[in-house]
């Protein structure tokens, strides 16, 4: 007994150990990196910045970007969220899709198909000035907050309309009873109650906002608009005097904001109302008139398809013309730019490595990731908690400066900077969290009482795992690794910082080809990642469409199971039960 | 206020909820509406509401139609008040918020500051909430909670109040308590309650009259002895007093138990039980004898409970409930007769 408690501490020890090496020693470097004076430490460096102008200008950048753009997604969140989630509009899942679109395809896709889309001669400038407004330019400020603030509206969207569909109507009802009409209620029921869900929601757009260096170092970099991330980038990789300081110096203070913004953040989800038991209520709240049902349904529809599809589309359609800006003709079609992306060798092993690292970022994370959740869940283990918060770090602070405190971790290591294993490692310590994430949920979701009755059968852990625990896990492991397995496809900015010649990633190769003005390319290229995305959302539905139809079999096989979870809710949150019971009587 | 409802019937997609209801209620009576989960008594007092619009017939609150193929006057415009199952309490506001918020409304704009704060008061003192009206719902209890909304349902003294299930959340002594609240209410304000309930207890307690549903349609309307002593079908029989269903033969208003030299007399037995060879015998009218004139059984089971005893009593084919409370003290197994007491 006693030797095996020694080992099971040698153990705690070692994991101990592991976390601190991975997860929170790069962080302690950058730090200690940004105070590093040539002769010792101090505080030098962060003033030297604050003397900076330009320095100056980036944080002012950055931190007007970041509002400006949470403002417009919380607008075209919000009011996508209350219209799909309450009115008669019909359409609802095609208006969805339109407006998760930004969600799927990466920001730096959508910032060249923008660039593409508002072209000095293009269709949309050329009609503008037909009309004498002014033209479009978003290689400018407001350009970039605008690309932003679409780019992270699908945030706010998620998160404001289950809040709104999980307010009972009872709630409603009451306040009607009260002697409220619909929009009365609405503003002095709804509206304070979702608010929690808003600003939660305004946070994460400004975190993404400030977290995002592809759209900021497409539009600005060329344009002269510093911010931070984009700075940091500059300054890493000009290899001037104290510059890799400097960097880490204005890391600090982006990750501080970053930070304050997420504990701020997760200070509001632990004060909510107590709605998130609630089942989710898809009935319609608000009946508009036909006509006025109409002319909302199509305006919602024209506005989000210009938005967020019809630049798509001018790019994937552009990227058969022979030259950038070329007119829409046959004879200036061509599969030119296809063809290099298909056969040259660099643009090839740079999807090559995407795709491979993806798969074992997914598989690593998967294996981590649920153990950690396991036995978080039902063993309690304090060790692995601080795993958890070490995972949560990784991923709260911007991804500029987690690649830079990679880099100036791993350097230390022989033979991992500058091959690929630097970037699996960045991507692991990046995304791992939400996986543990993803895997804590799918194991609250089974009852502890299956895993007893497993033992009581008589079987080895072995068999547990794989004929009791893996089936019940798969489906909701496998979609927050879906998540991480898109997002390390299509990642940008710990790439940017960390490839090498031969290990360069899909989002690097479009950015270069871009930066070096090859934009029929880089259009060609986007293209393909959207199919390649497109198919793999498709594979992913089908897949979960496949899964519906075992599951609904098994469902009437074991109905008994689902039941009692039901129940057991049912119990926690007596105000459900209303609306089983009006569920009930409708049906 | 009196309410008359005209053939309501409410369709959904592919089911009926309602199947052409109609009902008379009197100005200040107390309605219970009884039924199992299903039956369509939500979607009854949801469409007295305004909540739901019928698809055809018509529901008129005092001289007033409120609902019709051509009118519908939403819910606000309504005068009525409501208590939910989930008490549908704002976590945004205080106790005193709760109750101040109907008076608020455009509704009562006409009211001065003054008697505004006369009622909240009286509707706070009134549901025993004075020392809670800082308060916020989640540091209320269950009870506490349901007070909340009851203050919140009378404080515009409206003409209809309308309870879906009010009690069903809380654990069953407190329900019992509050039982007396409400009746004390309703004396007090003299308003129209209607109740819906599936609990036959409550609604046999409190209403002066039940109205019991089943499928979308109403089985019997009476008062509770008529309901409880004098069911008019074997469902009401059943659901209401548990009772058991004899087989035998009718001769005008003598029934001939089958397979046994019972006879029991039935000048209020209704139309219904006569035409099916039915006898309703609820379970407390049998008694357990070892002799005698009636139907031989075996006891299957028995269970305790306190005031009486409940046993299962296996005749042919047939199993019947009876509560004795006589300590007959039959065992599993033993032989009995049962005699239905008052022949």
């Amino acid at each position: 007994m006693q030797k095996r408690h020694i080992h099971k501490k040698a153990l705690e020890l070692l994991f101990y150990l592991t976390i601190i090496l991975i997860f929170i020693m790069p962080i302690v470097s950058l730090v200690r990196m940004s105070f590093k004076l040539d002769n010792g430490y101090g505080l030098a460096n962060y003033i030297e910045l604050l003397q900076n102008p330009r320095a100056i200008q980036a944080i002012k950048n950055t931190v007007f970007i970041s509002v400006g753009a949470a403002v417009i997604s919380l607008v075209i969140g919000t009011a996508m969220a209350i219209l799909v989630a309450y009115t008669n509009l019909k359409r609802k899942r095609f208006m969805e899709i339109l407006v998760l679109a930004p969600f799927v395809i990466p920001s730096y896709i959508i910032t060249l198909s923008w660039s593409r889309f508002t072209m000095t001669e293009g269709f949309l400038n050329r009609s503008l000035r037909l009309l004498a407004l002014p033209a479009i330019d978003i290689y400018t400020l407001p350009g970039i907050v605008f690309i932003l603030g679409i780019c992270n509206a699908p945030l706010v969207y998620l998160i404001t309309v289950n809040m709104l569909r999980k307010i009972p109507r009872d709630m409603e009802w009451a306040a009607k009873v009260s002697g409220y009409d619909t929009r009365e209620t609405m503003l002095k029921i709804n509206l304070k109650l979702v608010s929690p869900a808003l600003v939660s929601g305004g946070i994460l757009a400004f975190l993404a906002a400030l977290d995002n260096f592809s759209v900021p170092a497409f539009l600005g970099i060329s344009s002269g608009i510093p911010v931070l991330s984009t700075y940091i980038y500059e300054k890493a990789i000009s290899f001037g005097p104290n510059s890799f300081h400097m960097a880490a110096a204005l890391s600090i203070i982006l990750a501080v904001i970053a930070l304050s913004g997420t504990v701020l953040q997760s200070k509001l989800l632990t004060k909510n109302m107590g709605l998130e038991s609630i089942k989710e209520d898809y009935s319609i709240r608000i009946h508009l008139p036909p006509k006025i049902r109409i002319y909302t349904e199509w305006g919602c529809i024209s506005i989000l398809t210009f938005i967020n599809i019809a630049p798509i589309i001018v790019m994937i359609a552009s990227s058969f013309l022979k030259t950038y800006g070329a007119k829409f003709r046959v004879e200036n079609l061509s599969l030119e730019n296809f063809k290099f992306v298909f056969t040259n060798r660099g643009v090839l092993q740079s999807i090559g490595n995407s795709i491979l690292l993806a798969f074992i970022t997914c598989f690593v994370c998967i294996l981590i990731g649920t153990a950690v959740a396991y036995l978080k869940v039902r063993r309690n283990t304090k060790s692995v908690m601080l795993l958890e918060s070490g995972a949560s770090l990784t991923y709260a602070i911007p991804g500029i400066v987690l690649s830079l405190s990679m880099i100036f971790y791993w350097t230390m290591v022989p033979n991992v900077y500058g091959t690929i294993k630097i970037l699996l490692i960045a991507y692991v310590t990046r995304y791992l969290i939400l996986q543990i994430k993803g895997s804590t949920t799918a194991i609250l979701a089974v009852d502890p009482a299956l895993e007893e009755a497993a033992g009581a059968s008589g079987i080895g852990r072995l068999k547990k795992w794989r004929k009791i625990l893996a089936p019940l896990l798969l489906k909701q492991t496998l979609s927050s690794s879906f998540l991480i397995f898109v997002s390390a496809l299509t990642e940008v900015t710990l790439s940017s910082m960390l490839s090498a010649a031969g290990t360069k990633t899909i989002g690097l190769t479009i950015f270069n080809l871009q930066q070096a003005g090859n934009y029929n390319l880089s259009m060609a290229m986007s293209a393909t990642t959207v199919a390649l995305l497109f198919f793999g959302y498709l594979g992913f539905f089908l897949l979960e469409k496949w899964q519906a139809i075992n599951a609904a079999e098994k469902k009437r096989a074991f109905g008994f199971l689902y039941k009692s979870r039901g129940h057991a809710k049912n119990i926690k949150n007596c105000e459900r039960s209303s609306y089983e019971h009006f569920d009930q009587e409708y049906n | 206020m009196s309410i008359l409802i005209r053939n309501i019937t409410k369709k959904y997609d592919n089911s009926t909820a309602l199947n052409d209801v109609s009902l008379k209620i009197q100005d200040g009576a107390f309605i219970a509406i009884l039924g199992p989960s299903g039956c369509g008594k939500t979607t009854l007092l949801r469409v007295i509401g305004g909540f739901v619009e019928p698809t055809t017939g018509s529901v008129q609150i005092g001289e007033e139609v409120c609902s019709s193929q051509t009118v519908h006057i939403p819910v606000e415009k309504r005068d009525l008040g409501m208590v939910f199952q989930s008490f549908a309490l704002w976590p945004h506001m205080t106790v005193r918020e709760h109750i101040e918020f109907p008076l608020d409304s455009r509704k009562n704009k006409l009211l001065s500051r003054r008697e505004k704060k006369e009622a909240v008061d009286k509707s706070i003192s009134c549901t025993g909430l004075e020392h809670l009206a800082d308060r916020f719902p989640h540091e209320l209890s269950g009870g506490q909670r349901q007070r909340v909304a009851l203050a919140r349902a009378i404080v515009s003294k409206p003409s209809l109040l309308l309870m879906d299930e009010p009690l069903s959340a809380l654990d069953a002594e407190l329900r019992v308590d509050m039982r007396k609240e409400i009746q004390d209410i309703h004396r007090l304000l003299g308003t129209t309650i209607i109740y819906v309930t599936h609990d036959q207890g409550e609604a046999l307690a409190m209403a002066d009259h039940v109205v019991i549903m089943k499928d979308g349609k109403i089985e019997q309307i009476g008062t509770p002895e008529e309901i409880y002593l004098y069911p008019n079908t074997e469902f009401v029989a059943t659901f209401v007093s548990k009772c058991n269903m004899v087989k035998g033969i009718w001769n005008n208003d003598l029934f001939f138990v089958d397979n046994s030299e019972a006879v029991y007399s039935g000048e209020k037995i209704g139309r219904h039980f006569k035409e099916r060879s039915l006898y309703p015998v609820r379970p407390e009218e049998f008694i357990l004898s070892t002799d005698g004139k009636g139907m031989k059984g075996v006891v299957v089971n028995k269970q305790y409970s306190g005031r009486e005893v409940h046993y299962s009593v296996k005749c042919g084919k047939d199993i019947f409930l009876v509560y004795d409370r006589m300590n007959v003290n039959s065992q599993i197994n033993d032989e009995v007769v049962l005699i239905k007491e008052g022949k």
